[in-house]
């Protein structure tokens, strides 16, 4: 199955140096439609208010976290099958289980490349 | 009266005159020292200029980072965005030596966390001394806000960048998705 390019994908990080970056690199994919959101709580009610086919989200936010953020998605009967992908600087192994543990799709470390983000774009939604 | 006499002999039974003389004086040196302790940390000093000191050049070095990342970054979506062309190449310069402009940020946010570094040197230092001085010993028990916070990142693994790199490859990651 190919990669739906037109897709739009929410792009969840506190700082907007890394929402650019990762905005460059999903530009440089192929992905023209995104948005993105500060935190957990914004996150949510973007996601209320469209359906998104993948969403980007780092894990150290306030007041919501990225984990929060996946607990409630998976939590909600409308939200829960919304490809997931964690991209943080989180990089304890607990992090790593618990995260796919509450549902996550897939987990980058940072730093990271556009190879990288690519392939797990690809192993979530298909390729 | 029998009462008060039994008070005195039971103080003159736990110390002589002279014992608490001697007690009185090691009393007055310990104060002595504490006061000398307290004009050593230089508190006012600490609170007026090194603890603001530190805050400020803080705020720069995150401007500076901030404005540099941006001056980089809109840089190289320009150069990504340049038609191609016969002026492509001098195009792509300029911005790059825009690129190599911003970077300087580098030089200068690196002298002001010296002195942060040195400030916080200066300071462990005097808590050190006084510490010392007056035999402190911490209170049992943390702040209610500090309790908080930690019990949130306990919660929420909220464990941060770990030191010299990943704690867990990318590699042994995607081994746990495989």
């Amino acid at each position: 199955m190919a990669l739906d390019l037109s897709m739009p994908i929410l792009v969840v990080d506190d700082y907007q140096t890394m929402v650019r970056i990762i905005r460059n690199l999903l530009k440089q994919l192929g992905f023209e439609d995104v948005d993105d959101a500060s935190d957990g709580t914004a996150a949510l009610a973007r996601l209320k208010g469209r359906k998104y086919g993948l969403v980007i989200s780092d894990w150290n936010m306030e007041p919501m976290t990225g984990y929060e953020l996946l607990r409630h998605v998976r939590a909600d009967e409308g939200l829960r099958t919304t490809p997931f992908i964690m991209v943080t600087a989180e990089s304890k192994t607990e992090n790593v289980i618990a995260a796919k543990k509450a549902g996550v799709n897939n987990y980058i470390v940072k730093p990271f490349n556009a190879a990288t983000l690519k392939s797990k774009i690809e192993a979530v939604c298909g390729a | 009266m029998r009462m008060m006499a039994a008070t005195r002999e039971n103080r003159s039974q736990v110390s002589s005159p002279s014992a608490m003389v001697k007690e009185l004086i090691d009393i007055a040196d310990y104060i002595a020292n504490l006061r000398d302790a307290i004009a050593l940390l230089r508190a006012n000093e600490l609170t007026r200029h090194r603890l603001p000191m530190v805050h400020e050049e803080l705020s720069e070095v995150v401007a500076a980072t901030a404005g540099a990342t941006n001056s980089i970054m809109g840089n190289a979506e320009a150069i990504l965005g340049l038609p191609d062309g016969p002026g492509y190449r001098a195009a792509v310069e300029a911005k790059i030596y825009d690129i190599f402009e911003a970077c300087a940020f580098q030089d200068i946010t690196g002298q002001r966390i010296a002195k942060v570094a040195e400030a916080m040197s200066q300071l462990e230092g005097r808590l050190a001394r006084f510490s010392a001085a007056v035999k402190a010993r911490d209170a049992n028990g943390i702040d209610e806000t500090e309790a908080e916070r930690h019990t949130r990142n306990e919660a929420l693994l909220l464990n941060g960048p770990q030191k010299g790199g990943p704690a867990t490859a990318q590699d042994e990651i995607d081994a746990l998705f495989a």
